[in-house]
């Protein structure tokens, strides 16, 4: 995911183009010239200013500088490690959306499911795809629910949903 | 006085102190986990403080931000990989030391000068914050625009990244913060009809996502950390008298190093370690020592991330403005607790200051047992795989967020908002500005347009009141400082 500054620079300028339309067309506070629309229009004007010398490439080379100290620090940490880079599929990217793919899926399923079932399929995806053995993994989807829940309900007080697993002999609702 | 024992009062209780010894427990373990900043450790606390009182809820963050930054120096020093960010100017440094056989050394120097620093920086606190909030209590909507203006600009100047994007993200926040009601109409801007948009972007879950669930997104494509070898030490706290005596001076310049960078909008701890480390090394008679296990430098960036922490707490006190990206999380518990930042703070709750300067120090004593404790632990709790860390913790952030406010929305800020993080960081752009433009927001537009309603439009008044023009000035200074600074450098590099 990484892009050009060139790519960055003008969907900057296009978003903050249609923030400042968007202020715009904002209706004005009865009896005052100024209102909602004023901010905006200046955030927008200035950030789609921001967009336009980023795309031009204004300020590079400060970041040069700074990701030449990082890689010192990183290179020789990585080189240790053996770095799994090497089987780099066009797949292979996609995995860095599991972790927000997976509050999604907690988004939508958690009211029908229910904390604990929703919980451990979120647990054990994560964890497999982070290299767990299913040795692992299956104990932890388990287990890490059945505490947060506990946590939760017994320390804090906040009710999770039970959906189609309630476990009443264990204090859950 | 009485406000004093009041303050003890209120801190010697069961449930606050209990707070600090699980906080401290707590941020001791996130930090020294690779990959785990103190930022994070305190993102995920916050919806956990929310059923607690408010000392305690700010006594686990004080003190789980003082451990986590601590504890970050342990794998830096035993793996050569910094636990946080705070800690990445001289973990070659420790890990130098470790290599020369002297781990307990570059661990003791991290746990001694860093409760030093801590404890600096809460004094700077007590002593900089009572006489600023006297002048602060004279501000009017002017001169808190123009401050809340230049904390928004010092956070894009320190930024170690183009000032041009650094500027874009501090918009990007701002422009985040437009959306929904909270206007000076009360008109729904930038809802898109959508309901759950009126009320605005919450600040806790775009903060959990920018910085826990982007940190679990890049461990998915990162190799897993080394484990750590099993290792006996030596006395850890044996010959740090030795070196307090020894390194009188450049302690004091971390401390205040420290504590500036700390008051400085936006600048944290990290940003406080590198500076230090290099001032450090510029000053020191035996230049050529630093990176082969010399003491110096550690010393003076170890006392002064500590330091900053609680310097950090200044301008967020005073005018909600935060210090660090954990300050910014702080003010979002101050406002959720009723103990809304500002002037009056210090007037009308001031032994609930008092109590947090006493925290502060509590904190910062116990580190040192607790730090001694986990560094000799360190070995056995660290072996715990990524993969069974990670996956728990998205949990966190899902439950965390929701349980806030009863409401699911969140959890999808929390995902979008840990997307935008991932995305701004693989580029450049600093979210830490960002989430500065997300808090700061609402209070910049309401300054901005309250101020030019009473002037008719005119911005004139911005200008001629002489604490405003002061402000003004400096505000534009730190914004022309950059484009300066770029031409110098392009005609240098010009002329080469």
């Amino acid at each position: 995911m990484q892009l050009s500054d060139r790519v960055t620079g003008l969907s900057l300028v296009a978003l903050g183009g249609l923030a400042a339309y968007g202020g715009w067309r904002l209706p004005p506070f009865p009896g005052q010239e100024m209102g909602p629309e004023v901010f905006p229009m200046v955030v927008g004007i200035s950030l789609a200013l921001c967009g336009a010398m980023i795309a031009a490439g204004v300020g590079r080379s400060y970041e040069d500088e700074a990701e030449a100290d990082l890689a010192r620090i990183s290179a020789e940490a990585e080189a240790d490690g053996s770095t799994a880079a090497s089987h780099h599929s066009k797949w292979w990217e996609l995995r860095v959306l599991i972790p927000p793919a997976l509050l999604l899926f907690y988004y939508f399923v958690v009211d029908r499911l229910g904390f604990l079932p929703t919980a451990a399929v979120i647990v054990l995806i994560a964890s497999l795809a982070l290299g767990a053995r299913a040795r692992l993994a299956i104990p932890l989807a388990i287990c890490a629910p059945l505490v947060v829940n506990l946590i939760f309900l017994k320390l804090l007080r906040v009710p999770l949903p039970s959906g189609m697993l309630p476990l009443p002999w264990i204090g859950l609702p | 006085m009485s406000n004093l024992t009041q303050a003890f009062h209120l801190v010697l209780q069961t449930d606050v102190l209990l707070a600090i010894l699980l906080a401290s427990i707590y941020g001791l373990v996130v930090g020294s986990l690779p990959g785990l900043s103190a930022t994070m450790a305190v993102a995920l606390l916050v919806p956990i403080t929310f059923y607690l009182s408010p000392i305690a809820a700010i006594a686990t963050i004080i003190s789980a931000s003082a451990m986590a930054i601590f504890s970050g120096d342990i794998p830096g020093a035993l793996l050569r990989i910094p636990g946080t960010p705070a800690s990445a100017a001289y973990t070659d440094e420790a890990y130098a030391m470790t290599r020369k056989g002297q781990p307990e050394l570059a661990l003791g120097i991290g746990l001694w000068f860093s409760a030093l620093g801590g404890i600096a920086g809460t004094l700077s606190l007590m002593l900089l914050a009572p006489p600023l909030a006297d002048m602060a209590l004279n501000f009017s909507t002017y001169e808190n625009f123009w401050l809340a203006f230049l904390g928004l600009m010092c956070a894009t100047l320190v930024a170690r990244s183009s000032p041009v994007k650094a500027i874009a993200s501090m918009l990007l926040g701002l422009l985040v913060s437009c959306i929904g009601i909270e206007n000076p109409a009360g008109t729904p801007r930038f809802t898109f009809g959508v309901t759950d948009l009126f009320g605005g972007i919450e600040v806790i879950p775009a903060l959990v996502g920018v910085f826990a669930v982007s940190e679990v997104m890049r461990a998915m494509m990162s190799a897993e950390p080394p484990k750590m070898p099993f290792r006996r030490f030596g006395s850890i706290l044996k010959s740090q008298w030795t070196l307090t005596k020894q390194y009188v001076k450049p302690q004091v310049r971390g401390n205040i190093v420290g504590i500036i960078i700390g008051v400085l909008p936006g600048a944290g701890a990290d940003m406080a370690a590198w500076v230090s480390y290099s001032m450090a090394k510029r000053f020191s008679k035996t230049p050529e020592k630093f990176g082969t296990g010399h003491p110096e430098g550690l010393i003076e960036a170890g006392a002064s991330n500590n330091a900053s922490l609680a310097s950090g707490w200044v301008p967020a006190l005073l005018f909600a403005i935060p210090g660090d990206t954990i300050t910014a999380i702080a003010i979002g518990v101050l406002y959720m607790k009723g103990l809304n930042p500002g002037p009056t703070l210090f007037t009308e709750q001031a032994s609930s200051m008092y109590a947090l300067y006493i925290i502060f120090i509590i904190a910062n004593i116990i580190m040192i047992p607790l730090g001694i404790i986990m560094i000799r632990v360190a070995s056995r709790v660290l072996r715990a795989p990524r993969s069974a860390i990670m996956p728990v913790i998205v949990l966190m952030c899902a439950v965390g967020t929701f349980a806030t406010g009863n409401n699911l929305f969140a959890v999808m800020t929390v995902a979008a908002f840990g997307v935008i993080g991932y995305v701004m960081e693989r580029n450049g752009f600093p979210v830490a500005a960002m989430v500065l433009g997300i808090i700061m927001g609402t209070m910049v537009e309401q300054s901005l347009v309250t101020s030019l309603m009473k002037s008719d439009g005119s911005i004139i008044p911005f200008f001629n009141r002489p604490v405003a023009a002061v402000l003004a000035a400096m505000t534009i200074a730190a914004l022309l400082w950059p484009v300066a600074a770029w031409g110098w450098r392009s005609m240098r590099v010009a002329t080469r």
